[in-house]
């Protein structure tokens, strides 16, 4: 008999890679090839199931392959692997523990595959991996699988939101916080969670509920995870995004290089794709921003939350989690309490144990206190603290920096309630700018100025100063009392007002100008100008409303001069107050009687933008409101308690060479600068310049022409310098410049 | 000039003597051996030479393992050569087991060595075949493997296997889990008479595409034959007629009081293992596997019987054969139970 001619695939060694490649090419002449890899895979299957763990090698091996190759074409032909994703899933839930550790990579793998195929959704996908995620003891198999769950999340919300997905994963995430509060479960709850908030795909209540349910467990690595996701959490994800923004790819330089380098397809599509991404970015920055609130507003309940946390962790005495951790949690507390203004009296009494210089990080302490208080917690709460703060940390007998963190702590407390202070208690702290150290003296004077602006009349006299002093006398500083609010209003409204009020008087003095007669503007008192409604149309030409105002907000009005009336003719300042008060009576109307244009909206900006310019120079009472703004969006921490003490001191040598050394190139060995430029040139793949590379040119190689040069006209030698002007001046030779 | 003073200095190098310091310790050799470590065992990554020490045992269990893991194809076939010498010898020399050495030796059934495959084959012939039945299963699971394996040579090996399988423990072919559905399915899809492959591959268009790779031509006639005969034996031994067993008075006693003698007599129950679909499931007697065969593949096996006999030849006379056992094997009288 002749010898038969031997396909490829038939040969012994005939290997899985290249049958796959060939099914994926032409799925319908190889059917028959695959239904036998089908088949072998079944029974290797089975071999494999009656004896996980005693399988030998080589059969792990082919089963590996089998499973690789089936996974890559299962697509192709749906009905015949119609359950695979089921024995997949099978054996992983049953000996996940057991396999070995490349297959059981590779069956991970497959069911990513077959997701990314679409043969399995991801709802499949995740609840099979997840429990895995839970209960496996390899840590490999856990960094994997988490990996691919959050890219797979990532994934599947990439287009568009996957709610339903998103829902499913969260409720799971919160059972499993929920279920076993006493186990180290909950850690792959926070992980996850606080991934995909980080990168915004996850944005609404319900992981930050998931997050709220992990500080409430038991276990201390989950309450720690939670109570740093609220802490930490929204930081993580504005510095993501920044980083996202950093890497720019230099269009021009791509656009050169293909230009200069050998055209291939590759080349062509990397381009292609660099300018795609390009674009992407520039769609991306000028999109509008995507709304994402801060975790911490939206907790659902956070008096109770706040209260729980409390409760459970800080008041129990038998509460055995690290100081540090304690003290996260206590941030976490006094931050939901100064954000939402909650009221937790029984706080207040809690803080009086550590408020003693000896208590370890008593600044953190310090700062939370400082952080929890707002202008609705009851004066009596906080006074015995500031109270205890001041015998405790500000004496003579104590050291400066204590007794600055002290005064520091009592101005921050103070910031946020000024009534929790005595008047002779005020006395002695607000002495100590009479110290010899300078971080004490700050902070007494930082203190001083507070009460000048808050609660003037706390203070000595002497102490008051002069705008505080003239502020009382015309009546203008108020004394807030507890519980009192500010009206509320839109800040800026005035000007608007005076702005369009000003807006009018032109125009009409225009209009007699050009006309000889005031026309009437009743047609446009409707103040639905068509125009109006576009932003673009800023110089919006009329005003809207038929309010006249007639006097300027109080403000502007020159101090010095009302004090003067004010005391010779009581009656009259009486009137002026009251014309007054109708006067903001008025001006509030602006926002309730009409309705604010887009153009309006814009313009109330400008102003407001100039106005705290303005202010900026002289007026220091924004600059407060501005400071406390800043905390109850940011918390305070032991660092601003610190601050003032380290103002007197002088840096060591050590930290001056290192702010020197701050952001230089770092120096191992002796080196000249020029040769770590060069060094750093040579890293970054770049080459020596032109000049450099003359200058280094071999001096017999230039002799030539150097003697030629020598012996030119002074005709020759003229035109060559001028040459060499015109040309610097163009670019160089190639006109690089033009 | 540069590059030779390099080698120069580099030369000189290996001459200077490294300089000693106060206080630092004393520089390693070149040759310095870390002997710090402790280990409680060695393992030697190499075979012993010499074979005169060893007892019989230990180099029966040497050449077990060596038929496995060696990677020279001769040393595999030399080591099941001599196996099969032990086991056929007079008295056998089997420390082991047969069932240990099957355990070792099935994955070989699938080996890239023609040479070790046939040693394989004979080395199973020396068997004793009552040692063999209760390990069928596993046996079939791997000869499956080897039927659709991508090689055709491997294949019509694994028919072989097939065939010895059939010879020394037909009944439990059939009769085991899987035995009978899974097989016929690996059988017919060897000849590319599988439906559900039909299926998959005209399922759209009213056009029926054309079977690319099932002819003889690509697989070859020889083969093709060898596997009809080999499916003829199978189903022989499927539709087998049972012969009634001789009345046993003590039967009944032996049932409650007794303890067993087949190896897990309980298995059609399957109470401790997965549940089965209806492939892998046992089909233990004739009346069920002519059921289940009438059902799900007589069609298939028919229709695909049809095409090869009119190809005649070598073929076609196969074809008749099997043909005549389909025929009789569900034409034989016996009345099936109704559906």
């Amino acid at each position: 008999m002749p010898k038969r001619k031997v396909a490829a695939l038939e040969k012994v060694e005939a290997d899985l890679v290249n049958l796959q490649y060939k099914i994926r090419r032409d799925p319908k002449s190889y059917a028959q090839e695959f239904y036998d890899q089908w088949l072998a895979y079944d029974a290797q299957r089975q071999i494999f199931i009656s004896s996980p763990t005693t399988a030998s090698s080589d059969d792990v091996k082919k089963f590996h392959d089998l499973v690789d190759l089936v996974a890559h074409v299962a697509d192709l032909y749906p009905e015949i692997t119609t359950p695979y994703p089921d024995h997949l899933k099978d054996l992983l839930n049953r000996h996940h523990a057991t396999l070995d550790k490349e297959l059981r990579e590779k069956i991970v793998g497959s069911l990513t595959l077959l997701r990314r195929k679409d043969v399995i959704d991801s709802t499949n996908l995740l609840t099979t991996l997840f429990p895995i995620l839970i209960s496996t003891p390899s840590k490999t198999l856990r960094s994997l699988l988490y990996t691919k769950i959050i890219s797979d999340l990532r994934e599947s919300n990439s287009k568009s939101t996957n709610h339903r997905l998103n829902r499913t994963i969260q409720t799971v995430l919160h059972n499993l916080v929920t279920s076993d509060r006493t186990s180290t479960k909950g850690m792959w709850a926070t992980r996850i969670t606080r991934e995909l908030w980080r990168r915004q795909i996850w944005t609404d209540a319900k992981p930050c509920d998931v997050m709220k349910e992990a500080c409430l467990s038991d276990n201390e690595k989950v309450v720690v995870g939670g109570v740093r996701f609220f802490l930490g959490g929204d930081k993580a994800r504005e510095e993501m995004e920044d980083d996202s923004s950093d890497d720019e790819i230099d269009m021009k330089k791509l656009k050169h290089q293909s230009g200069i380098n050998k055209k291939t397809k590759k080349r062509q599509k990397a381009l292609e794709k660099a300018v795609d991404k390009v674009k992407r970015q520039e769609r991306k920055k000028n999109a509008p921003h995507p709304l994402n609130f801060s975790a911490l507003h939206l907790i659902h309940d956070p008096q109770g939350f706040a209260e729980k946390l409390f409760q459970k962790h800080l008041q129990n005495k038998k509460n055995r989690f690290t100081l540090e951790n304690r003290l996260l949690i206590l941030q976490l507390v006094t931050r939901l309490v100064g954000l939402h203004k909650l009221t937790i009296i029984s706080l207040y009494s809690w803080f009086a144990q550590y408020l003693t210089p000896k208590q370890a990080s008593v600044t953190s302490f310090l700062a939370s206190l400082a952080q929890g208080t707002h202008n609705l917690v009851p004066p009596d709460a906080i006074e015995p603290l500031i109270v205890k703060i001041a015998n405790e940390f500000v004496s003579e007998a104590a050291a400066s920096e204590v007794a600055a963190a002290g005064i520091n702590a009592i101005r921050e407390v103070a910031i946020r309630q000024p009534l929790c202070m005595n008047d002779t208690l005020l006395q002695d702290l607000v002495m100590y700018q009479k110290s010899k150290d300078k971080g004490v003296v700050m902070a007494a004077k930082g203190l001083q100025s507070l009460y000048r602006e808050v609660y003037p009349e706390l203070l000595q006299k002497k102490f008051r100063g002069k705008a505080a002093s003239m502020g009382l006398k015309s009546g203008e500083v108020k004394q807030w009392k507890f519980g009192e609010e500010e009206a509320g209003g839109i800040e800026g409204i005035e000007l608007l007002e005076k702005y369009k009020e000003e807006q009018k008087e032109k125009k009409k003095a225009e209009k007699v100008g050009e006309d000889g007669e005031a026309k009437d503007d009743d047609e446009d008192d409707d103040g639905f100008n068509s125009d109006e409604w576009e932003v673009g149309s800023s110089d919006s030409d009329d005003s809207s409303t038929g309010w006249i105002n007639v006097g300027d907000s109080e403000d502007d009005e020159p101090a010095p001069k009302r004090a003067k009336t004010d005391s010779e003719a009581p009656g009259l300042v009486d009137a002026d107050k009251e014309n007054a008060e109708v006067e903001a009576n008025r001006i509030s109307k602006l926002a309730t009687t009409t309705i604010l244009t887009p153009a309006d909206l814009l313009k109330l900006q400008e102003l407001r933008r100039e106005a705290n310019i303005d202010k900026a120079m002289g007026n220091t009472s924004k600059r407060k409101k501005e400071l406390i703004a800043r905390h109850i969006d940011e918390g305070v921490t032991a660092d601003d308690i610190e601050l003032p003490a380290q103002l007197g001191k002088k840096s060591t040598k050590e930290e001056r060479v290192a702010l020197a050394k701050d952001g230089k190139p770092g120096r191992e060995e002796h080196k000249s600068t020029q040769a770590i430029r060069k060094s750093k040139k040579e890293a970054e793949g770049k080459s020596t310049t032109n000049k450099e590379k003359a200058r280094k040119k071999n001096f017999l190689m230039t002799i030539g022409k150097a003697r030629a040069k020598n012996k030119r006209s002074l005709q020759d030698t003229k035109k060559a310098l001028k040459a060499h002007i015109a040309r610097s001046k163009s670019g160089g030779r190639r006109a690089n410049g033009t | 000039m540069g590059s030779s003073n390099k080698k120069k200095k580099e030369k000189k190098k290996d001459f200077q003597k490294a300089k000693l310091k106060v206080g630092k310790a004393k520089a390693k050799a070149a040759n310095f051996t870390d002997t710090s470590f402790k280990a409680k065992s060695i393992s030697v990554n190499q075979q012993a030479i010499l074979s005169e020490g060893i007892d019989a045992v230990d180099q029966f269990k040497q050449n077990l393992s060596l038929a496995v893991t060696s990677k020279s194809d001769n040393q595999r076939r030399d080591a099941l050569a001599y196996l099969t010498n032990q086991i056929s010898a007079t008295p056998p020399n089997n420390p082991v087991g047969t069932s240990a050495i099957l355990t070792k030796l099935l994955p070989l059934i699938s080996d890239t060595s023609a040479t070790v495959r046939t040693k394989l084959l004979a080395l199973f012939r020396a068997l004793p075949p009552a040692e063999v039945q209760p390990n069928v299963e596993k046996i079939l699971m791997y000869v499956r493997g080897g039927m659709a394996h991508m090689s055709n040579i491997i294949r019509t090996d694994a028919l072989s296997i097939m065939e010895w399988l059939l010879e020394v423990a037909g009944d439990e072919v059939v009769s085991c889990p899987g035995g009978w559905l899974k097989t016929l399915n690996s059988f017919t899809s060897m000849l590319g008479w599988n439906p559900s492959l039909v299926s998959a591959l005209s399922n759209q268009g009213w056009t029926s595409s054309s079977k690319p790779t099932l002819d003889a031509r690509k697989r070859g006639s020889e083969a093709q034959v060898k596997q009809i005969q080999v499916l003829t034996q199978f189903l022989v031994a499927g539709f087998k007629p049972e012969t009634p067993e001789r009345h046993n008075p003590r039967a009944y006693w032996d049932n409650i009081y007794r303890l067993p003698g087949t190896p897990s007599p309980f298995a059609h129950l399957n109470l401790f293992g997965t549940p089965r679909d209806e492939d892998s499931e046992m089909y233990p007697d004739r009346p069920l596997r002519q059921r289940v065969f009438d059902a799900k593949w007589r069609g298939a096996i028919a229709a695909g019987v049809e095409g090869a006999k009119k190809e005649g030849g070598n073929v076609g006379r196969a074809a008749a054969s099997l043909n005549r056992v389909l025929n009789d094997g569900t034409g034989d009288g016996i009345l099936l139970p109704a559906r």
